[in-house]
């Protein structure tokens, strides 16, 4: 079921392909439909869940490793796949509209549903590797989305930005993820379990007394900080809104942001409540929480406004993870329902003003409410919803949320932080509201917006975001019970136990109603005095984005300074560094362990001529190296091979000898003929210190090499194939002489690749030869034209075709 | 027997270094040529010990080798590094050839800059 859901989303994503033509529109809602199929899948276990189960699948995969593709659903991964699923479906059908006329679109549905997919199997994982990988997923088609106008450099500024943050927070959590894995096998967690996300939770306790524990936190942190756009790593999220603005409603509000607060959620109810866990994500999380929503209401790019308060808005859901609590996990699946509803129709209405207006930014909109009613009324709502205005859902939310930093069993100072923190959101959503809802809807149009013909969009396009709005209104409205039995198990998955809860819109007058009212009062004040707020520097400015950008000059700088250093195009330089790298890396172990393994065996027969051509060796090689004649360098050089090929006579192979002697005519034979077009004696190129540091080089080099032949040679790490081939020679390959039976029977394959090499080498020889006759005949036309013909004279520089059919149509 | 090789195996070694950091195209092959004898005589000391005495053949009627024949299984591996180790140089020495006409110098950093012409 959950696999097949998983496999299904990934399948059908090719489809999006049919939305390449007209009628685009049809065609964005008919592949609606696909993810309708999900969401109403997911659906039918809604009561499976609400009964206290859930399902899990799993495959193993790689049990050894503790890899399974393992999927299980419970009611938290049944909130976000509902999510998911629900707005994906409102999301295609509103990209057919909005994209209308925009031939990529097929391309565009193909991401957003292969997304789709990727986050269907992040929430629905069982295991943290599954998780993981679909994790990755999310970042890829995350990096597609936002490129998606790919010739525009600000889209492609954004999309490298957000691959590479949460790139590295991917990498991060993979650290993280596999030293939880390590710790969990520490306390007695079997290998093929210890991935396992339920297995992982249960050994909690003990894995939190592991000196893994902290480590693997802060990793696991990192990326979903980078994921969620947590303060510092917030700022990819503005720089995310280059994509189209149904991506951004989809994956940078309503899903992919969400994935570090659900990876979060998930892990709290085994690895939360402990002073690192709760005081690192209510700094950070409330930091950002109230940090985005100041920064929000001072921009003037609608999306960019909307962006900060999503920032915000995570921040927020970080803080509640970070109370823990009931009431925490109760006011972060209420936030994250209410979020998703009233953000995504907030993006899809954005979308909306700027495809009728043909702009974006605040201070060229105004007067819409005459033209465009019905997206007004949209806005207003789902605004409403976020400003937390009674009645909404999300004051439902911010009251729970103020809940949740009341009622918190936290030590001192951290509930007031919390409280403090989500206060201050609420006011700055308040005013950021306002500004939006002021400059677009209100005042009169500019000159520019009058000349267009500004008007509310066709239905298909407004029916989405109007379905999350109103939703955001009427849920709370008799729909409560049924709301709260959805969000009981989520919020139980979060806590760890089993309990429900419910919501109401009043139920008593207390300190978090008060104090919600009061902020709103607050807020409308403040609200009034917004241009006053907005001129006011005293908000720091710094989006991080130029610290970001700063950050990746320095890196290109070192890469280009490194590869201007490193890849001189010298080729002896590359030896150098191969050389030196052997020696640290192979040189210095072997120093520290290979020297006591060298053993120098007596040997009884050894002979006087033995030590003579062995000794030769060394001379030949100083004579090559001191030759300052061609001629004598390559008599040096042949004595080398010469005394080798002694060597295998001394040591019986006679096949060797033969070979190596034949081989080294022929050497010898090539490298006069190549010498003879080469100045007869050696200049000097190199300075004498150059000379000696090779030297040194080259001994060390030696030695190292004569040490670990010592070290190693009377290796008994395996048992001797000898025997084998020995024994089965005239058996089965009707041979005496071994040697020859194993190359041309038992390995005889390498032997077809040794002929392969040869004539491939011959080939490119005869091509290099060649070329040159080429180049200096016939510089520039081409050769393979000009083939005479049989019979026929070449008498021009052309044989054209036409004569060849001629004269092979008179032969017949 | 085996402190023969490994001496002789060093020498090649050090030899075919030294010669490699040169600049004159020509001591570089040189030097390659050197380092194939070593590679050779290393695989050499991989076998089931190195003997004197044993050439590997066995009894041509009965398919019994004597005992303390030499590892078969090295030579023939080694003969197939020879030939290529031959087909290798060759093509350098081509490609030297080719390259120094081209340049009109021996020397490898000459030959750094032709991605220029």
């Amino acid at each position: 079921m959950l696999l097949l859901i998983v496999l299904f989303a990934f399948a059908t994503s090719p489809m999006g392909l049919l939305a390449r033509r007209e009628p685009r529109v049809l065609a964005g809602w008919g592949l609606a439909i696909l993810p309708l199929i999900i969401f109403a899948a997911l659906c039918a276990q809604i009561p499976v869940i609400t009964d206290g189960g859930s399902i899990v699948e799993a495959i193993p995969w790689v049990p050894a490793m503790g890899l399974e593709l393992r999927f299980s659903l419970d009611g938290l991964s049944l909130l976000f796949a509902l999510i998911i699923s629900g707005i994906g479906t409102l999301i295609v059908g509103y990209a057919g509209a909005y994209m209308e006329k925009d031939v990529g679109l097929g391309r565009f549905l193909v991401y957003m549903l292969l997304f789709m997919g990727a986050m269907l199997g992040l929430v629905l994982a069982g295991n943290v590797l599954t998780m993981f990988v679909f994790w990755e997923l999310t970042s890829v088609t995350s990096y597609l989305l936002i490129g998606y106008k790919h010739d525009y450099p600000d889209a492609r500024r954004g999309a490298q930005q957000s691959l590479l943050v949460t790139g590295f927070g991917g990498l991060a959590l993979l650290v993280g993820l596999l030293l939880l894995g390590a710790a969990a096998q520490q306390v007695g967690v079997p290998v093929n379990q210890a991935y396992n996300l339920d297995a992982m939770l249960a050994a909690g306790d003990q894995i939190k007394q592991t000196a893994l524990y902290g480590p693997a936190l802060w990793l696991i942190f990192l990326g979903a900080f980078t994921k969620s756009a947590q303060f510092p790593f917030h700022f990819w999220l503005p720089g995310a809104m280059q994509a189209p603005t149904p991506a951004s409603a989809f994956l940078h509000s309503a899903t992919m942001v969400k994935a570090g607060v659900y990876l979060l959620a998930r892990l709290a109810p085994g690895l939360g409540e402990t002073p690192l866990w709760n005081y690192t994500l209510i700094s950070v999380g409330g930091f950002t929480f109230v940090f985005g929503a100041i920064v929000a209401f001072r921009q003037n790019d609608i999306k960019a406004l909307l962006a900060y308060t999503t920032l915000s808005q995570l921040g927020g859901l970080v803080l509640m993870i970070g109370l823990g609590g009931k009431y925490g996990s109760e006011a972060l699946v209420t936030l994250i329902l209410a979020h998703a509803l009233y953000k995504s129709a907030l993006f899809m209405t954005a979308g909306i003003i700027d495809h009728e207006t043909g702009t974006r930014d605040l201070n060229r909109l105004g007067g819409l409410r005459h033209t465009m009613p019905v997206t007004m009324a949209i806005v207003t709502v789902a605004l409403l919803s976020q400003m937390g205005i009674p009645i909404l859902l999300g004051f439902v939310a911010k009251e729970w949320a103020l809940k949740a930093a009341l009622e918190s069993t936290l030590p001192a100072p951290w509930p007031t932080l919390g409280l403090m923190a989500v206060l201050l959101a609420a006011l700055g959503y308040i005013v950021a509201a306002w500004r939006l809802f002021k400059q677009s809807f209100l005042g009169a149009p500019t000159p520019e917006l009058l000349t267009r013909h500004v008007h509310d969009p066709k239905p298909a396009m407004l029916l989405s975001p109007a379905i999350p709005a109103l939703l955001s209104l009427l849920l709370p409205l008799g729909l409560l019970p049924a709301v709260s039995s959805l969000l009981s198990p989520a919020a139980a998955a979060v806590y760890g136990e089993r309990f429900s809860f419910e919501l109401y819109l009043y139920k008593e007058v207390n300190l978090a109603l008060l104090l919600s009212l009061g902020a709103i009062a607050l807020g409308t004040l403040l609200a009034t005095q917004e241009q006053r707020l907005a001129a006011h520097r005293v908000i720091a400015t710094v989006s991080g984005a130029e610290l970001f950008d700063h950050f990746i000059d320095r890196m290109l700088a070192l890469a280009t300074w490194m590869t201007r250093t490193l890849q001189s195009g010298r080729m002896r330089t590359y030896i150098l560094y191969s050389l030196l790298s052997f020696l640290l890396f192979v040189g210095l172990p072997f120093l520290a362990y290979g020297l006591d393994e060298m053993r120098i065996p007596y040997d009884a027969e050894l002979q006087f001529h033995e030590i003579v051509v062995v000794s030769l060796i060394p001379v030949g090689i100083i004579a090559t190296i001191m030759a300052r004649s061609r001629l004598g360098a390559i008599i040096a050089v042949s004595s080398v091979g010469a005394m080798v090929s002694l060597l295998f006579v001394l040591f019986s192979a006679a096949d060797l000898a033969l070979t190596q002697l034949l081989i080294e005519v022929l050497s010898t034979v090539f490298l006069l003929f190549l010498f003879s077009v080469l100045p007869a004696r050696f200049r000097s190129f190199s300075p004498a210190w150059v000379r000696w540091r090779d030297a040194g080089i080259a001994i060390l080099f030696g030695m190292l090499m004569t040490g670990l032949v010592l070290a190693t040679a009377p290796s008994t790490m395996f048992p001797p194939l000898a025997p084998y081939f020995l024994e089965n020679s005239l058996a089965g390959g009707k041979g005496a002489n071994v040697v020859n039976v194993i190359l041309v029977d038992f390995r005889g394959l390498d032997t077809m690749g040794e002929i392969t090499v040869l004539f491939i080498a011959l080939l490119s020889i005869y091509g290099l030869l060649r070329f040159r006759t080429q180049r200096n005949a016939l510089p520039l036309s081409g050769n393979e034209q000009q083939r005479p013909l049989p019979g026929a004279t070449s008498n021009g520089s052309h044989a054209a075709p036409v004569p060849t059919a001629g004269s092979s149509r008179e032969e017949a | 027997m085996i402190l023969l090789l490994a001496i002789a195996i060093g020498t090649l070694f050090a030899g075919a270094v030294y010669l490699m950091l040169r600049r004159s195209v020509v001591k570089l092959i040189l030097g390659l040529v050197l380092l194939s004898h070593g590679v050779n005589l290393l695989i050499f000391t991989m076998g089931d010990g190195v003997r004197r005495a044993g050439l590997p053949i066995v009894d041509s009627s009965t398919g019994i080798a004597e005992p303390g024949t030499t590892d078969p299984l090295v030579q023939a591996l080694i003969l197939t590094a020879i030939v290529i180790s031959f087909g290798l140089t060759a093509f350098i020495m081509a490609l030297a050839y080719r390259a120094t006409q081209a340049v009109q110098s021996d020397d490898l950093d000459d030959m750094a800059h032709t991605d220029r012409l």
